[in-house]
């Protein structure tokens, strides 16, 4: 028994990692970027302002949206490559049939410039490159202006509180030679123009960037290891790998607070409506299915299944919808939205229990009926299944009392398979509970997801996918267990 | 032995499974019951345009006569929607095809009197029509025609009251399609508007009328890609065995503990404009998984027996046993979930509507009801919470019907 359940809980363990593959694979490989979708909020692709650029590329690699998703190749990047993305960016107007027409389309300009962003320092051999030799002035000089960029080195646990001293030396000198960048690009003008403008001279700009360049020169100079190390790990995947056995979910980029920290103190309303609701439902559906078995075919036993029959039919939402409208909006019997009143932290333990009981009595409501519906079918089937068995007549030829024979003898084999069921009404409940905290305004882990969709925060999508597959996994396994110990035919060798 | 038991043992040797099936089925009466419901609402959606639609049957204006309503029901502009087309051209062949279905019945019945030969020939027979059917609407939903925009009731009501143009019609009872606006806002229930109005100036009743076409399809579509997915990984895992199975198995495991309403969600939020076809195939790549166990359980189950083993002793391939042999008999569990399936997708689907996430531009139930629940409008809340509870309703109840009938012990 302790032997199956040790090896129950390791199980756990490999199908928790596949289940953080397909969540990977979700969130990287469905159409359209999560990461990009933002952009309309974090002022990215129209934004061309330097600040707003700036922001974008810091939120991307801070949610490791400039990587590649699984290998990267980066170090192998030739100038050619880096050419043919200078000259999307640059997109010169060329004529064609006679008309002048931009040679690349803003989709694709716009793509280009990010990629650009993305490749970060491993594009610097590269520019330096053309900055040298490159004969067309243009590319000379965006290749000066990306270098003030993409030459930055990252900081080291930039969006961490807690770094060591040699890392703030680090990061400090890290800082002094990204502000030493600034400024040192030319701009691709005409002789009069360039007479006027602020900006140094091409001259100037190869001054300070060869020097620079001979300097730092074996940063590109990669070993083997090298890139082993980063083809595999430097990628979205490797990085959500580690980050995830850290229990480093990120941080949201709405309230850019942890997202495991929201989620946790979020998880309290959810699993108090998901538990009592689960616990009612048993509750009040055991007795139920075992006294519509015993009363099999009378016509209260038919009246109450046409009825759980209803109820199990009746969507959740809508359900939710009516009571909503009816109880909070007509006739004000309970509060219209939250889990607690707005000065719930002034009452005394009793007056809140009270206050949390009148706000969630509703959706706890909504979310017990429909599973109460499909437990009490269950149990009312599993019941019948035993009630004709033969250990059964035994037990009534024995003289026992009808009541005993019920509950001891038929109820404790009969409702083996409702236990199981706990398995199937967690992920359930976890699903229905988006709706239902939307509707009823629970600041729970459901709405919090949802939001989390609306506005594609992909960190805390992936999270609360990941933490309810757990929660769920959970599920499964106290079923099991459970399942274990009231049946004791079932050995586990 | 006499001619007539000779006739009897016959017969009953006749009846195949479907038909003690159906004998079973046909003895619960509520199942029955809704059944003529789910066909009433198969019949309401096929044939909604001629209850409600902007277009007049007829059009009289100037001594001109022209037919707006039958040239709409093809037209792109006017239903936009590819299932629109579908169900317009059911409804036009309907009476056509059943004619000639009829007849061909009745042929094919007198040539063979076997029962299993006549079964077989007209099974293949309904497959090339429905296959027929299919390349048929195909060639339609490509074509793009066009009618200039016309307001015919406005036109015609004007022409009422001012007795100026000589225009005569004949409309639809509720002479406006989903789609028409300009109705006065959260207006209730009248005499011109069976169901109210909308938020969005529209009227109610003719949407739900619409949205059984919607809700119909997407559980229809959904539940066939899914039962296809999980049939297919189901049979694979239970006919193998072994490592297959196993590594199945883990595999569905893993996908059921994913909430899949979540997930569903998330990829919807994804896609850039989510239309009805894009909540199918979500739908449908993800909840293959009951099928799947059903599927490899029934696999297991039948694999041992001995019409299987003589199979496998014939020589016969592995294709051929698994789609010939095994395959029908464990496919009444699967039909019996599909059938709870279909009315769980249609849940899916409202409540994706419900939460904003749907397709707009389709007169979806769950999106009424979201615009009830956002200004409290209690004819928005209860048309389209009904329209939803009966639909489910009654596909649960013809799949507890289903369910009932396979199972040997409830047997009457």
């Amino acid at each position: 028994m302790l032997f199956y359940i040790i090896k129950r809980m390791l199980l756990i363990i490999p199908t928790f990692l596949a289940i953080s593959l397909i969540v990977f694979a979700i969130v990287n490989f469905a159409p359209g970027n999560p990461g990009g979708r933002q952009i309309g909020s974090e002022g990215g692709q129209q934004a061309n302002t330097g600040e707003q650029r700036e922001s974008y590329r810091i939120f991307k690699e801070q949610f490791n949206l400039d990587k590649p998703v699984i290998l990267n190749f980066r170090y192998n990047l030739t100038k050619d490559e880096v050419v043919d993305v200078l000259a999307k960016v640059l997109n010169p107007v060329i004529e064609i049939d006679g008309k002048e027409e931009k040679e690349y389309g803003l989709g694709e300009q716009i793509e280009s410039q990010e990629y650009l962003e993305n490749l970060g320092r491993y594009a610097v051999p590269s520019l330096m490159e053309i900055l040298n030799t490159h004969p067309e002035v243009e590319y000379r000089a965006l290749a000066s202006q990306r270098l003030t960029i993409n030459a930055r080195q990252r900081l080291q646990g930039e969006f961490r509180k807690d770094l060591t001293k040699a890392q703030r030396e680090t990061n400090k000198k890290i800082s002094d030679e990204t502000a030493s960048f600034k400024g040192q690009y030319f701009l691709a003008l005409s002789p009069e123009d360039a007479e006027d403008a602020e900006s140094k001279t091409e001259e100037e700009v190869k001054e300070f960037w060869n020097p620079w360049y001979e300097q730092n020169k074996t940063d590109w100079e990669y070993s083997t290891g090298d890139i082993f190390s980063i083809t595999f790990t430097d990628t979205r995947f490797a990085k959500y790998w580690y980050n995830l056995s850290q229990l480093n979910f990120g941080v949201s980029h709405r309230d850019k607070r942890p997202v495991l920290e929201t989620v946790l103190s979020k998880l309290k309303y959810s699993l108090t409506l998901a538990v009592t609701s689960v616990f009612l439902a048993y509750l009040i559906s055991l007795p139920l299915g075992i006294w519509s078995a015993v009363n099999h075919n009378s016509k209260a036993d038919r009246a109450v299944t046409v009825v759980l029959f209803m109820l199990y039919s009746l969507p959740s939402f809508f359900v939710g919808v009516v009571l909503l409208n009816l109880l909070t909006v007509e006739y004000r019997i309970f509060p219209t939205a939250g889990f607690e009143s707005l000065n719930a932290s002034e009452m005394t333990t009793l007056e809140y229990i009270k206050d949390v009981m009148w706000h969630v009595f509703l959706p706890i409501c909504c979310m017990t009926y429909a599973s109460l519906a499909a437990l009490s079918r269950y149990a009312k089937t599993g019941l019948l299944d035993i009630i004709n068995a033969d250990f059964i007549r035994t037990a009534r030829a024995k003289g026992l009392p009808e009541s005993v024979v019920i509950i001891k003898h038929a109820a404790r084999n009969g409702m083996i398979p409702i236990l199981t069921l706990i398995a199937t009404l967690l992920p359930v409940l976890i699903g229905g509970s988006i709706v239902i905290e939307q509707i009823f305004g629970i600041p729970g882990m459901g709405r919090y997801g949802f939001e989390a969709i609306l506005t594609r925060d992909y960190n805390v999508v992936m999270a609360i996918l990941l933490i309810s597959s757990l929660l769920t996994l959970i599920g499964m396994l106290i079923s099991d267990i459970l399942y274990a110990i009231v049946d004791p035919r079932i050995t586990f060798d | 032995m006499s001619e007539s038991n000779k006739k009897i043992v016959q017969e009953s040797d006749d009846l195949t499974y479907g038909d003690i099936v159906w004998g079973q089925f046909k003895k619960n009466n509520l199942a029955m019951f809704a059944l003529y419901g789910l066909s009433i609402l198969i019949f309401i959606a096929v044939f909604c345009p001629i209850l409600a639609s902007d277009r007049p049957f007829i059009w009289v204006e100037n001594g001109q006569t022209s037919y707006p309503w039958f040239t709409s029901l093809f037209d792109r502009n006017y239903y936009e929607n590819s299932v629109d087309i579908f169900f317009n051209l059911a409804m036009v062949l309907s009476i056509p095809l059943t004619i000639i279905w009829v007849v061909v019945a009745r042929v094919i019945r007198t040539k063979h009197s076997e029962k299993r030969a006549y079964r077989k020939v007209l099974y293949r027979f309904n497959i090339g029509l429905f296959a027929a059917f299919i390349a048929l609407f195909l060639g339609i939903s490509t074509q793009k025609y066009e009618e200039p925009y016309k307001q015919y009731y406005e036109e015609y009501t004007q022409a009422k009251e001012d007795n100026q143009k000589d225009i005569s019609a004949v409309f639809t009872p509720i002479p406006y399609g989903y789609r028409k606006t300009g109705f006065k806002s959260l207006d209730g229930i009248s005499g011109e508007h069976w169901l109210g109005v909308d938020q969005s100036t529209r009227d109610v009743a003719v949407r739900m009328l619409y949205g059984t076409r919607i809700a119909l399809s997407i559980g229809i579509i959904a539940v066939s890609i899914y039962v296809t997915i999980g049939v297919i990984i189901g049979s694979t895992a239970g006919f193998f065995g072994g490592w297959t199975d196993i590594l199945i198995v883990r595999f569905i495991e893993i996908f059921m503990s994913i909430p899949s309403l979540f997930v569903i969600l998330a990829l919807l939020a994804f896609v850039e404009k989510p239309s009805i076809f894009h909540i199918m195939a979500v739908i449908g790549c993800l909840r293959w998984t009951g099928v799947a166990r059903l599927t490899r359980g029934e696999f297991l189950r039948l694999r041992n027996l001995d019409f299987v083993s003589s199979a496998i002793a014939l020589g016969f391939s592995t294709r051929r046993i698994i789609f010939q042999h095994v395959l029908p008999n464990a496919l009444g569990p699967v039909l019996v979930n599909a059938t709870f399936g279909v009315a769980a997708a249609i849940l899916t689907e409202s409540t994706l509507s419900f939460l904003g996430l749907g397709d707009v531009s389709v007169p979806s139930w769950g999106q009424t009801l979201n615009e009830g629940y956002s200004t409290g409008a209690w004819h928005l809340i209860l048309a389209p919470g009904f329209a939803i509870f009966f639909t489910v309703s009654l596909l649960n109840l013809v799949g507890e019907g289903f369910r009932d009938a396979l199972d040997p012990k409830m047997r009457k």
